[in-house]
């Protein structure tokens, strides 16, 4: 049933003897075109567990396994849209989806290969601005030209890490409805890494949070029970929506408190000294005014 | 007084700037042009500069289009006539500073005179292309040739003649002037030496008593070498003072007056050009080679008719060699080309065109090996002690062991296969070569070796660095499409190393067009360095003039391979070009 999957997988950096591990006992199964977010602070290792799940890096421990076969290297079938756009600067918006067709149809004939260019191109609305490099354009629009991209491999999944983390807040929430929209077109299995609450929760089937690092693990989930399409402007009258965002925002609250509180305890206690008081007695009046201050030179 | 001076100047780019700007903003001057266009054109214009590097050019055009005036004008003030004029110092300073130094080759050649000396060259080059088109014509336009230059050479030779006459009245006027200056200073100094004579002779006889003296033991020897002293140091005295008047005289001689200097510049400059013109005859009648092919092409006739007439074997063998002598010879006239003297325009070109083929080899290695160190660190780590080893040797060196290398392979250079086809006239009999007149030989390759030896470095270490530092982003990209190793590498690693790469190419031939002058001078290889090489052992004043105007020459071409580089590696660059400078 599960059609993709993290089989007790760890991830440690580092030579042998002084290993840090970052992503620790992850289990996390996929259904297919199923949309999962990955809900994480920064710094926890989102993006690694993205690299492992596009095949980026490889798991120290554990398996990734999608469609009953084992993810040993990267591929196209696994469509990953990089948080930074990672476009080729020298290409054009036409020129990158091109490559990108190319690779993963090999056997389509030069006017095949414009034709598909120019769907994805004008799937996310960049069609005006194809012959452009990525210099000439805003976030956005790279980030439209990264998605036609991604989506013009045809993926089995797409691996979005942090997609719109870069952008701000009008442009982000555009983008937003434009993947729900070709997603609803074209179901598939997606997987996306996000550190917004309101993000996973307005897109996602199911929101998985990513616990601080190190040793970063899976909590439990929170299945979004609200039918799709949602629609942003009504969504913010839905119970189940405020529900959802304030418990979702509590745990991770909590998750914030637990690891600053296990942070503290980690301080190791001090044995308790206290500076020796070498002040003359206060009986004696005269010398009163230039003793040390005994607090002072405790704190 | 400096401010002074350039006051007016700025005042008069000032108004004609003001001018420009009146005439285009309030009623634009280009009325058909909509503005769309006119928009279009200049931000091309600008684009342009932007590209090629120069950017001073920006303002002027900016400011042809009516934008911002004020500011345009103000910066064009800053950033192009102040330069201008620190310039125009430095010319002033020279001219002012090089004559007061006197050398071996005469005074140091001030602007003035290097610009005579190119002008000299430039007519040099002139007439060789003239003697070069003159020994190959032929027919109707020989004899037309012949007639122009006859008649040009008759006007020349009377104002020769006349030029001559002049110098030389105005040498002996200027001569009889000279002895009017000379004649007091004579007298003077005549009458000194004649003093300093008598003076001699006199304290002559007193030494002569005082040894007697001596003889007889009337005065003691001290006396006697204490006077020789003194004499000696009155002798002395007297020289002195009679250096005085002969240096006097010596500067009045050896300065003739300028218009002397003048006259006889132009005799000689007149005197120059008949001999170039009876030269041009020479070449046009006797030396002319279609006249010599005639010449031979008669004679095999004339032998024809003899060997019909022979009757005797021997005399049949003897007309039929001669017959087989006088057609080679004629093939080898027909086919022959003017002997060409070296001009600084042609070593230029031959400089020019050895840098290039150095620089290509340069690329050709250092590119592929630079792509591979990036690629492989194992390859970078058995690449490195041979770069760290190599690198830091002297041109000097490499010329030396290319010169023996190269040299073993061409052992008759003249007639190795390499060299006659390059130095063919034709390909094929029918397409024009258009590097005969380079004059391919053995040493323009191993200059061009050497150049490639030296500009190499720069190139694969830029390339290894390039390509090792490819964005790892890009490199995900590549690894998440499954793109092959050969795809990756002209998809992905060569267009994100390209700015790098041409950065060091730039580098490259800056480098190879320092070393080639240097290889050129020490090589003798055909070239601007020869040319300085040559100028400075003829060691007269002209070819110190030559030798500076060489040095510009050097620095103009190596300013705009530059350019030239920054165009590339500006058109290749992906980000604006805004991280290369």
């Amino acid at each position: 049933m599960s059609f993709l999957t993290l089989d007790n997988v760890s991830v440690a950096f580092g030579p042998v003897g002084n290993r840090t591990e970052v992503l620790s006992n992850i289990n996390l199964s996929v259904k297919e075109n199923e949309f999962v977010a990955v809900i994480g602070f920064s710094g926890s290792g989102k993006s690694t567990l993205m690299n492992l799940l596009s095949g980026l890096e490889p798991p120290t421990e554990g398996k990734v396994i999608m469609d009953g076969k084992e993810v040993t290297a990267p591929g196209p079938e696994r469509g990953l849209m990089f948080q930074n756009y990672s476009l080729l600067p020298w290409l054009s918006v036409n020129e990158n989806v091109g490559l990108a067709v190319k690779t993963a149809f090999p056997k389509l004939s030069k006017s095949e290969v414009a034709d598909k260019v120019h769907h994805y191109v004008k799937m996310v609305k960049l069609d005006h601005a194809g012959e452009k490099k990525p210099h000439e354009l805003s976030g956005g629009m790279r980030q439209r030209a990264s998605l036609a991209r991604t989506l013009s491999l045809d993926p089995q999944v797409l691996l979005l890490d942090e997609p719109l983390s870069a952008l701000d807040a009008l442009t982000r929430s555009e983008l937003q409805d434009q993947i729900l929209n070709i997603w609803e077109k074209d179901r598939r299995t997606v997987v996306m890494i996000t550190n917004d609450v309101d993000e996973a929760v307005l897109m996602a089937d199911r929101i998985v949070p990513l616990t601080m690092g190190p040793r970063a693990t899976l909590a439990e989930d929170f299945v979004v029970n609200m039918p799709h399409p949602r629609d942003r402007h009504t969504l913010n009258d839905h119970p189940e929506y405020m529900r959802l965002k304030s418990e979702i925002t509590s745990f991770m609250m909590q998750l914030n408190k637990e690891s600053k509180a296990s942070a503290a305890n980690k301080i190791v206690p001090m044995p308790d000294v206290r500076p020796k008081d070498f002040s003359l007695p206060v009986a004696s009046p005269r010398l009163r005014n230039k003793s040390p201050q005994p607090s002072s030179a405790a704190s | 007084m400096k401010t002074d001076s350039h006051r007016p100047l700025l005042f008069i780019n000032l108004t004609i700037g003001w001018h420009g700007y009146r005439s285009l903003s309030p009623e634009p001057s280009l009325p058909a042009m909509a503005d769309s266009t006119k928009d279009k054109i200049k931000y091309g214009l600008l684009k342009g500069i932007d590209v090629s590097g120069f950017k001073v050019l920006d303002p002027p055009v900016r400011l042809l289009f009516g934008e911002e005036p004020q500011k345009q004008i103000r910066d064009i003030a800053k950033y192009m006539l102040l330069p201008i004029l620190f310039v125009l110092c430095c010319i002033l300073l020279w001219s002012v500073v090089a004559p007061n130094h006197k050398t071996r080759s005469g005074e140091v050649p001030g602007p003035s005179k290097v610009l005579t000396a190119y002008s000299d060259s430039k007519r040099f080059e002139e007439r060789q292309k003239e003697k070069a088109s003159d020994f190959k014509l032929e027919g109707q336009e020989r004899l037309a040739m012949v007639k122009e230059v006859e008649t040009e050479l008759a006007s020349l030779e009377a104002k020769a003649a006349e030029l001559s006459e002049e110098a030389a009245k105005i040498e002996a006027l200027a001569q009889e002037k000279m002895a009017a200056r000379i004649a007091p200073i004579q007298s003077k100094l005549d009458a000194l030496k004649a003093k300093h004579k008598a003076a001699e002779d006199a304290r002559d006889a007193q030494l002569e008593a005082l040894a007697g003296e001596a003889v007889a033991g009337e005065v003691s020897s001290d006396t006697l070498v204490a006077f020789i002293r003194e004499t000696e140091a009155i002798e002395e005295k007297a020289d002195a003072a009679e250096d005085v008047y002969e240096e006097q005289l010596e500067e009045i001689r050896s300065n003739p007056p300028s218009e002397v200097k003048d006259a006889q510049l132009a005799a000689n400059r007149v005197a120059d050009e008949v001999q170039h013109y009876k030269k041009r005859l020479a070449i046009l009648t006797k030396e002319n080679r279609n006249v010599k092919e005639a010449e031979y092409l008669a004679k095999i006739a004339e032998d024809k008719e003899q060997l019909a007439a022979a009757s005797t074997a021997g005399d049949v063998v003897k007309e039929a060699k001669a017959i087989a002598r006088n057609t080679e010879r004629a093939e080898d006239v027909g086919s022959q080309t003017y002997p060409r003297t070296a001009t600084i325009f042609w070593q230029t070109k031959r400089s020019l065109a050895t840098v290039f083929v150095g620089f290509i080899i340069a690329a050709a290695i250092a590119i592929p090996v630079g792509i591979m160190c990036g690629l492989n660190r194992i390859f970078m780590a058995c690449m490195t002690p041979i770069i760290s080893i190599f690198r830091p040797v002297s041109p000097v060196v490499w010329l030396l062991i290319f010169q023996i290398i190269i040299g073993a392979f061409f052992p008759d250079p003249e007639n190795h296969p390499l060299f006659v086809t390059l130095n063919q006239d034709k390909f094929f009999g029918w397409i024009a070569n258009p590097i005969a007149f380079l004059g391919t030989n053995p040493a323009m390759i191993f200059s061009a070796c050497t150049v490639a030896m030296c500009a190499l470095w720069p190139a694969l270490v830029n390339t290894a660095l390039g390509v090792s530092s490819v964005d790892k982003d890009h490199m995900n990209v590549a690894k998440v499409l499954r793109l092959g190793f050969w795809s990756r590498l002209f998809k992905i690693v060569v267009p994100a190393s390209l700015p790098l790469v041409f950065a060091g190419l730039r580098i490259s031939l800056g480098v190879g067009w320092m070393v080639l002058i240097a290889a050129e001078a020490l090589s003798s290889s055909d070239g601007l360095g020869k040319f300085v090489w040559d100028e400075y052992q003829n060691g007269s004043s002209q070819s110190f003039a030559n030798i500076i105007l060489a040095c510009f020459v050097v620095g103009i071409i190596g300013f705009f391979l530059d350019r030239i580089m920054v165009f590339l590696q500006r058109l290749v660059s992906f980000d604006d070009g805004s991280a290369t400078a």
